[in-house]
């Protein structure tokens, strides 16, 4: 179902993060929507105390099915899970006293003011009265909509929806965080200006459970990732772990008009090449030492007398986790074509 | 409670921000009122029977606080939420569920006191005497605000069934035939054989034929009562059918 890179799978506690106690715990799974579409199809997690954890994959992938069983806002078709400890199933009005949310569709009322906005979401949280106050006050300055707070939210920027939307989430000092693609259509400024936000809260203990399809957030931002692609997990573990499954260092030659095959051929075999990876334009080698590799790369090709538009070398990233874990490339979803070393 | 409370606080926020959501569903009950007492007041002149002595004004007015108050205004509002997210963020919150349709239901009541008093005015304005008084009055504004409080159920099952703005719009189109297949122009006694068993078989009649007591006749208990009677139940089944739908709601 998924391939693993050490990840806590079982027990109250994480072995891998030294006994943390597990946030979120979900056992094969799965959605299925009328109409027979699996969204979701048996999905393992586990996810520690006190960690960001991001899932990664792109639209359709399934994270938002998974965001909203985990939510209690979807029941599962089958599977189970937990949150903190809480069935979902079972006690969701628990579950949702212990966690945060911030869904993809930024979820506020765009009549109210920031300031009654979160005076009202605590209210639903049963935080009343001056106390409501005083936190409301806490979360603008923490997400910094002082100035903004009386006005309506509808005269808010896309980047100031979401920070309250953030800050509605927070009213109540969840133990874990939702978050739907929280940066999704912001600038990049807004970007990390969220980034720094989701540091914060989680500096304060708070678990967070990101869904991203930015290859960059994750590998920013998260402790460790879940690839989900077509309702499964393909690859989970930490940013380096994972990309140390790829082997170390990436060549990749621009075809520039190249004939990809010929160009193939003309490298041949060469000392620690793992694999070839080729791409519309792009020829990638996954080699143990790269820079040590250019120079007889460079020499093949020209005695082959091919000629390429550059030749760069780069570590494996997040984005060639990706590939090689589904076949294609996140961000352009372009299908890949993968080739075996030779 | 308190969660309804606050829901209901914030709905009738709304309802003050938002005029022009509020202000279009006068203009047909104003309209209709003042477009059918100017063609039938005179083939209904104040000697005629079943005004008591009053002109067609007092009878028309009952039909205009149906129309004033039955709206898709709360149905709307709810599926206006679920397409912009703020729906999943309520449910996500450890409140019951219900309390988000009852919050929306203490909007209508208040949104129906308003314009139910607002259509009473233009009424006596046009010389229309309250035969119960400003008891009666009192009563006729809170029995039409309470009916539109539990139509409103019929929006927001819609909302909730459909997520569709246009459908939970057009669920304003109901209440035609319900209103219209009613002793609305003339009492029971003149209606066809079988607009008259249509009419009877109508629960809105009952409705109409209280509130136009109040008016035209003093206190008629046993008309009050039924009116009373029909409005509660109605209420009882509609807001019913919407809990269960948000408690359902993704399940």
């Amino acid at each position: 179902m998924s391939s693993t890179a050490s990840v806590p799978r079982s027990g109250a506690h994480s072995p891998q993060d030294g006994g943390a106690a597990v946030a979120i715990r979900a056992r094969g799974l799965r959605r299925t929507f009328k109409g027979g579409v699996d969204a979701v199809r048996g999905i393992d997690l586990d996810v520690a105390e006190g960690e960001v954890f991001g899932f990664l994959g792109p639209n359709g992938a399934g994270k938002t099915t998974t965001v909203r069983m985990l939510c209690t806002l979807l029941p599962p078709t089958a599977g189970s899970a937990e949150v903190l400890g809480v069935n979902v199933l079972d006690d969701p009005a628990a579950v949702r006293r212990r966690i945060g949310v911030a869904l993809q569709e930024i979820g506020l009322d765009p009549l109210q003011t920031g300031r009654e906005l979160l005076e009202l979401q605590c209210g639903l949280y049963g935080i009343t009265g001056a106390a409501a106050r005083t936190r409301t006050q806490e979360l603008l300055e923490l997400v910094g909509l002082v100035e903004a707070a009386e006005r309506a939210t509808k005269t808010y920027s896309g980047g100031m929806k979401r920070r309250l939307d953030l800050a509605s989430a927070l009213v109540h000092s969840p133990g874990v965080l939702f978050l739907d693609e929280p940066t999704t259509g912001l600038d990049p400024a807004s970007r990390v200006t969220i980034w720094e936000e989701v540091r914060r809260i989680n500096a304060q203990g708070t678990t967070v459970f990101l869904t991203t399809q930015y290859l960059e957030e994750a590998d920013q931002l998260c402790n460790r990732v879940a690839i989900i692609d077509k309702g499964l997990i393909v690859a989970q573990g930490t940013p380096e772990e994972l990309k140390a499954q790829l082997g170390h260092d990436v060549v990749s030659v621009a075809l520039a008009g190249a004939d990809i095959d010929a160009t193939k051929a003309a490298i041949g075999e060469l000392d620690g090449l793992e694999r070839v990876v080729g791409e519309r334009e792009t020829l990638d080698l996954y080699l143990e030492d790269g820079p040590a590799s250019i120079a007889e790369i460079v020499r093949r090709l020209d005695s082959a007398q091919i000629r390429v538009g550059a030749i760069s070398l780069a570590r494996p990233s997040l984005d060639d986790v990706f590939l090689r874990a589904t076949g294609r490339r996140l961000e352009g979803q372009e299908d890949a074509q993968q080739v075996q070393a030779p | 409670m308190t969660e309804v409370l606050l829901l209901g606080r914030r709905a009738v926020r709304e309802v003050i921000r938002l005029p022009a959501a509020t202000i279009p569903t006068l203009f047909i009950p104003l309209f209709f009122l003042a477009v059918n007492i100017g063609q039938i007041s005179k083939t209904f002149p104040s000697s005629t029977p079943f005004l008591h002595g009053q002109g067609y004004v007092g009878f028309q007015l009952p039909v205009s606080l149906m129309f004033a108050v039955c709206t898709a205004t709360s149905g709307l509002a709810l599926v206006t939420e679920i397409d912009l997210g703020y729906f999943d963020k309520l449910l996500v919150a450890p409140i019951r569920r219900a309390s988000i349709i009852f919050g929306r239901l203490a909007a209508d009541l208040v949104r129906g006191l308003a314009v139910a008093t607002l259509v009473l005015l233009v009424a006596l304005a046009f010389g229309m005497k309250m035969r119960s008084g400003a008891g009666g009055a009192l009563v006729l504004i809170v029995l039409a605000a309470l009916w539109g409080v539990a139509y409103a159920g019929i929006g927001m099952l819609i909302a909730l069934r459909t997520r569709n703005v246009q459908a939970t719009n057009a669920s304003f189109l109901i209440f035609f035939p319900l209103l219209f297949l009613t002793p609305n122009f003339v009492p029971f006694n003149r209606l066809t054989p079988l607009m008259e068993a249509l009419a009877r078989a109508n629960p809105v009649s009952y409705v109409i034929e209280g509130l136009r007591s109040l008016v035209l006749e003093g206190w008629v208990i046993h008309k009050l009562a039924i009116c009373l009677g029909v409005i509660v139940l109605t209420g009882i089944v509609l807001t019913w059918l919407s809990v269960r739908a948000i408690e359902t709601y993704d399940r």
